[in-house]
């Protein structure tokens, strides 16, 4: 298996749309203290407001749901449409082991992702506004922990339906669409039908809005915790299950 | 696994309602060169993908290397290596890069290889062309190299002269004849350039409709490839009444182009010349010849001749 993630990893790092995601988002980070000090003219402000912007205004959210589907487009699916998928499938490795490698790979970029903000945003802004109000180092520690497991969690669905889709295309209009849509339909039925309720309220989509707040107690942090490991190991086994049974053509 | 490479035991594949394979049983002699040859649509991409486990078959069983259970299969294919359809390349990185990520997957050591693959299919000077600025030939020698990686026993290449130009047609056909004789790698090639195959292959088998209808060897072939009487006359149509009235036989094909075959009289061909000589004809041509692979292989599949 290390043979195959060795080469997944060649793989991201040559990828062109991964490394152009990267870097708007890098830019993205960096000019948003510098615009908030001089354009809207806040000039002191705490690092917990701008840890609090990055996750109640939800720009991460918004990165972290969204960027790794276009990844997830032409990291995975690309290989169907440009025929590499078929060298890899005859190339003597199992199929399960293809797509754990794959998926491994894939949640390393989507974690990349999903740290730009967070890391980059908040040092940039120490720059402007200082140490005041710093939260703790265990607070950091944790948040980006959380940030981590949720952009696997995501990665995990996302690579599903890259592996069913076999044109970036489809894969990128597909995913974009359902992340958009899934909050306000899950919130939807979750009103009428009490078991959707249940499943949405322990879905890492939901969960996902709640790992900045601060002063979590362990019950609540073993859940945001348990939950995103349990969706990629049950999302990636169901995907590893499909993309064996699947013939590529 | 005795002299065989790949055995298969009424092998067939459904896709809905139509058999895209029909109990096939295939059998490739380790060190041949197997020349696959069908029409468009007759199996051949479905039979490499089931011995590549691309897609599975309907029924029916799969031997490689001696081995037919589904894990001892997967690990078999570490021996093989593949052109299916394309070469399978990565248009944003160059031919050196291309060569790595095999490299990686087959768990190859050293990046020697890379250099040394290059050369040999004769990229040397454009590794560090990115393939999408690639000619379609200069992608099939890279796709080549890549099925060549890590020392495969068994290379399956699927229309591998696609693109190329005479001279890399020959350089080719020559780096296969080397690889199969002088290395003993049995190789499985699909092409639709019967001449070229007929140059290369010393095993066939003819796939129509999803049936393998023949498997032979070179010698096998040339012996029942049919020797005729290859003729041109000003009156194709006078030539044939005269054929079937003065010398009684319609075992003969009038082409398109107006020239004859004529499968007989082979051991008096003089007699021939005469009567057409004698019944006032212009004959042109006038000259004994032997069938080559693509005749053989109309004729097979029912493409036909006047009998």
């Amino acid at each position: 298996m290390s043979n195959l993630v060795k080469s997944e990893l060649f793989k991201l790092r040559k990828d062109r749309s991964f490394w152009t995601l990267v870097l708007i988002i890098m830019a993205l980070a960096v000019s948003y203290p510098p615009f908030v000090y001089f354009v809207l003219g806040i000039k002191s402000t705490s690092m917990k407001e701008i840890l609090s912007a990055i996750a109640l205004e939800g720009v991460n959210t918004y990165i972290v749901k969204f960027v790794p589907c276009i990844l997830a487009g032409f990291f995975i699916s690309s290989e169907y449409s440009i025929g590499t998928m078929k060298s890899i499938a005859a190339s003597g490795n199992s199929r399960i082991r293809i797509y754990f490698s794959k998926l491994l790979v894939f949640s390393l970029g989507a974690a990349v992702i999903a740290l730009i903000f967070p890391l980059i945003m908040p040092s940039v802004g120490l720059l402007f506004f200082g140490f005041y109000d710093m939260p703790r180092s265990d607070y950091i520690i944790q948040t980006v922990g959380l940030t981590i497991l949720y952009a696997c969690a995501f990665a995990s669905v996302m690579a599903l339906f890259a592996i069913l889709f076999t044109d970036s295309g489809k894969t990128i209009g597909f995913l974009i669409i359902s992340v958009s849509l899934f909050d306000t339909i899950m919130y939807t039925f979750a009103q009428k039908f009490k078991i959707v309720d249940i499943i949405y309220n322990y879905s890492v989509s939901k969960l996902f809005l709640d790992i900045t707040k601060f002063n979590l107690g362990n019950e609540e942090l073993f859940k945001l915790m348990i939950i995103p490991i349990l969706t990629f190991l049950l999302v990636g086994w169901i995907g590893s299950f499909i993309f064996q049974k699947k013939e590529i053509m | 696994m005795g002299d065989y490479i790949l055995r298969t035991t009424n092998l067939s594949k459904q896709y809905k309602d139509q058999w895209a394979l029909d109990d096939v049983n295939i059998s490739i002699k380790k060190g041949s060169i197997y020349g696959f040859i069908g029409q468009n649509g007759a199996g051949k991409s479905t039979l490499i993908k089931l011995i590549t486990g691309l897609a599975y078959p309907t029924r029916g069983e799969l031997e490689l290397f001696g081995h037919s259970s589904a894990k001892e299969l997967v690990q078999a294919r570490k021996r093989i290596g593949t052109i299916i359809e394309s070469p399978a390349l990565y248009p944003h990185m160059n031919a050196i890069e291309n060569l790595e990520v095999h490299r990686l997957l087959k768990g190859i050591p050293g990046k020697k290889c890379v250099k040394k693959t290059l050369s040999l299919v004769g990229l040397q000077d454009a590794g560090n062309k990115k393939a999408k600025n690639f000619s379609l030939g200069m992608k099939q020698r890279l796709g080549l190299g890549i099925a060549l990686l890590g020392d495969p026993e068994f290379l399956i290449l699927d229309e591998p002269i696609n693109g190329l130009d005479p001279m890399g047609v020959v350089e080719i056909r020559e780096l296969l004849k080397r690889l199969a004789f002088e290395h003993g790698i049995t190789i499985l090639i699909s092409s639709h350039i019967l001449s070229e195959l007929h140059l290369l292959a010393t095993h066939y088998g003819i796939i129509h409709k999803g049936k393998l209808l023949e498997q032979l060897s070179a010698v096998e072939l040339n012996e029942k490839c049919q020797q005729y009487i290859h003729m041109k006359v000003d009156d194709p149509n006078k030539a044939a009444t005269i054929l079937e009235t003065r010398l009684k036989t319609s075992h003969y094909e009038v082409l398109p182009d107006g020239t004859i075959k004529l499968f007989g009289y082979l051991d008096n061909p003089g007699k021939v010349s005469a009567i057409l000589f004698h019944e006032g004809l212009i004959v042109e041509q006038f000259m004994p010849m032997r069938e080559d692979l693509e005749a053989y292989f109309t004729n097979r599949i029912g493409g036909g001749y006047h009998e």
